[in-house]
């Protein structure tokens, strides 16, 4: 049935409107999309070509002139223990986000699917954090964290699992891991909204015929809801992945410029706003696209290939 | 008659010549807005920004951000040729940085001789000859003590060595007056960098040579004592070790909430805000002593901050009328009065010592008299990175991942490469 709909697509009018032709339809279409080839062509491309172009040049307003200097901001890159440093840390932060996010998103998700009665109010509270600016929240979980008067060590000394106030950010495992939960706090409400629709979109006569063939919960979740959800899940994991590596506000305001949680970002404004290397900033902003970048497209390659059966 | 009458016809139309002229001097400024763009200890009262309108007839648009956030917001404007405001702050350790930029309008014309005189804290604001900021806050450091605190453990007199200082605290926390006497940052920020650099002095040595080589690096040298001696205090439980994540501002609230004796590297400023009684519960037994030394000859460097005019800004004559009101004598009064910025004026600082209106009035002028530059010549333009690096391996070596040897040696090693670039 598939190829029979695909041949018939394919015959007549491919070759009755040949590519060369512009027609009324193909006008339109070239209307609507041009307001954002424009919009992204300024906004985004032209500033990322800039940015890769002055890379390549010294670009410090202390000094007279850009000279071209070619790759020589990438290799002092490599060199530099603060940036090396700063990297291992965002990897971490992309580690425990995509991971907490992907996994506790997909749970609300499926919760969320299942309630039918209150639905929409759980659903507003489980937002809830993602709607509020990164910089509130993260004033919010520093309160929390504080060793002082914090929430976190008040409940953890009234249970008893610690006896007296513990400074977190003093271990770089742990603050590593409380500034990426914080984020993951804020970020996965919307893996869970991704998800849901993901989800929400699957017949249910699909699970119906899977219990028909015997499947038991696990077997359907594996066999009907994980492959139907995939393509949200790509999407869910690109998001996950892209926020990870553009963490700044939550390290920033928990810990400043602490090296133990300064991810690549961080690193980035030191450079070009502190230290007023703006190239040497650009180049490290340009290898966090691209490694951003590279990541996403693993995630959609594969779940296209997956999901394409014709 | 005839003669009058020419010699009064002359004076008429020389007179009508010149009246435009003279309007046209006077009335640009009149009517004009202009923003000015300051940290929020410098944040003006309404009624002083509504009397200067009054007297110039020009309006203030005031906006108030972070110090952090308001060099940002200078360097991104400025390097997109655009004004961050007409007037802004410019702190001692951006001169390097925004001096060889040319990013600021030199003021040297706008300043006679005898107010420069007045102002000594000009010549750290002069970048290759060029006056870029006129200093609005007489910024040191001094030791600022608890004398209820020092009282219930005993000691009569406030500490005169490092070594005196140690003991005292020791004796205050073994009494339980407080369980942290020693109030220090010790967190990845500016305020850890220039305690160290404090306590540097302290100990009798200096940061960097005649040529700018680390004087620092040596077991022996000052820089290397003072950072043992902050992670000495630390260990022995005399600094909170919480301060690994507290700014100076955070660690201030510590010494106004009575749970500190000692303000170590106190801002001279401070003192009026520490013994106000609206805005500190100390108010009554916070005061100011010469900072100790390992000699006992007191010493301390100055961090002033001054107010600047971009060159890129299209109301330079507004700002400057702004900017020498600002520092105008009675102004500088009611801005410490107000918001404890102390002046940079010697006269008034004299004025307000006279007056009485100068907490520890006594050990402030002491100390105002030994204020010593951190850089002799002049702040250079890789401070910021370098001051980074120091803070850094400060908060590492407090969090116990370096030693001070390593630490040092950190410092040192990005210290020459701050220099290279």
């Amino acid at each position: 049935m598939t190829s029979e709909v695909v041949s018939s697509e394919t015959a007549s009018p491919v070759k009755a409107d040949t590519p060369r032709t512009f027609n009324s339809d193909r006008w339109l279409g070239l209307a609507f999309v041009a307001p954002i080839v424009v919009v992204m062509g300024f906004l985004v491309f032209g500033p990322v070509l800039v940015t890769l172009w002055d890379s390549l040049h010294r670009v410090d307003p202390m000094r007279l002139g850009t000279p071209f200097i070619g790759l020589e901001n990438y290799r002092n890159l490599m060199r530099d223990a603060s940036v090396l440093h700063a990297w291992f840390n965002t990897m971490a932060y992309v580690i425990f986000a995509v991971v907490l996010e992907t996994a506790g998103g997909l749970a609300a998700a499926l919760l969320l699917n299942k309630i039918t009665w209150g639905r929409r109010w759980l659903l507003a509270a489980v937002v809830l954090p993602w709607a509020l600016p990164p910089v509130v929240n993260a004033i919010v979980w520093m309160w929390i964290y504080n060793p002082s008067y914090g929430l976190l060590n008040g409940i953890l000394q009234s249970t008893g699992l610690i006896s007296s106030y513990h400074v977190w950010f003093n271990d770089r495992t742990t603050a590593l891991l409380l500034v990426a939960l914080v984020h993951v706090w804020r970020m996965l409400p919307l893996t869970a909204v991704i998800l849901l629709a993901a989800l929400q979109s699957i017949p249910a006569e699909l699970y119906q015929a899977a219990r028909l063939d015997g499947a038991g919960p696990f077997r359907s979740f594996s066999k009907v809801t994980l492959p139907l959800i995939s393509g949200g899940l790509a999407i869910a994991l690109s998001q996950s992945t892209v926020f990870a590596f553009n963490l700044f506000d939550e390290a920033w305001i928990l810990n400043g410029s602490s090296l133990d949680t300064r991810p690549v970002l961080v690193q980035v404004y030191m450079s070009a706003f502190q230290n007023l290397r703006f190239s040497y900033g650009m180049a490290l902003s340009v290898l966090v696209m691209f490694a951003s970048l590279l990541i996403s497209l693993v995630y959609v390659l594969r779940v296209y290939r997956e999901t394409r059966y014709d | 008659m005839k003669r009058k009458m020419l010699m009064a016809a002359v004076t008429a139309i020389v007179l009508c010549a010149t009246l435009p002229v003279g309007a046209q001097a006077a009335a640009p400024l009149a009517g004009q807005t202009i923003t000015v763009l300051l940290p929020p200890w410098a944040t003006l009262p309404k009624d002083m920004t509504d009397r200067f309108t009054r007297q110039t007839g020009i309006k203030l648009s005031l906006q108030t951000l972070g110090w952090d956030e308001i060099r940002t917001k200078i360097i991104t404007a400025s390097i997109a040729g655009s004004p961050p405001a007409d007037v802004t702050e410019v702190d001692w350790s951006w001169v390097g940085q925004f001096g060889s930029s040319g990013w600021y309008a030199p003021l040297n014309a706008t300043v006679d001789g005898a107010t420069a005189r007045d102002l000594p804290a000009t010549a750290i604001f002069t970048y290759d000859k060029k006056l870029i900021g006129i200093p609005y806050n007489n910024d040191f450091r001094l030791l600022i003590f608890n004398r209820q605190h020092l009282g219930t453990a005993g000691i009569a007199q406030p500490p005169k060595t490092l070594a005196d200082l140690l003991a005292d605290a020791k004796t205050i926390k073994e009494k339980g007056v407080v369980k942290f006497p020693i109030a220090l940052p010790l967190s990845a920020t500016e305020g850890t960098a220039t305690a160290w650099y404090l306590l540097t002095k302290a100990f009798g040595g200096d940061l960097f040579d005649n040529n700018l080589k680390p004087l620092f690096t040596s077991p022996d040298s000052a820089g290397y004592k003072a950072l043992a001696w902050e992670i000495d205090a630390l260990k022995a439980g005399l600094i909170d070790p919480a301060s690994t994540g507290l700014k100076d501002v955070e660690v201030q609230e510590l010494f106004k909430n009575g749970q500190a004796s000692f303000d170590v590297a106190g801002w001279a400023g401070n003192l009026s805000v520490y013994t106000d009684a609206s805005k500190s519960k100390v108010a009554s037994v916070a005061e100011g002593a010469l900072m100790p030394t390992v000699s006992g000859k007191t010493r301390t460097f100055g961090l002033p901050e001054a107010v600047g005019i971009p060159a890129a800004s299209t109301h330079k004559e507004a700002a400057e009328a702004f900017i020498h009101w600002f520092v105008a004598p009675e102004n500088q009064m009611e801005s410490y009065t107000a918001l404890g910025n102390l002046p940079t004026r010697t006269s008034v600082l004299k004025s307000l010592d006279d007056s009485g209106k100068l907490a520890s009035g006594k050990a402030l002028l002491a100390q105002a008299a030994v204020v010593e530059p951190l850089f002799k010549q002049g702040t250079p333009t890789w401070y910021p990175q370098f001051s980074s690096a120091v803070s850094t391996a400060i908060n590492q070596a407090a969090k116990g991942q370096l030693t001070v040897d390593a630490a040092i040696k950190q410092i040192a090693a990005q210290a020459a490469e701050a220099q290279e670039q």
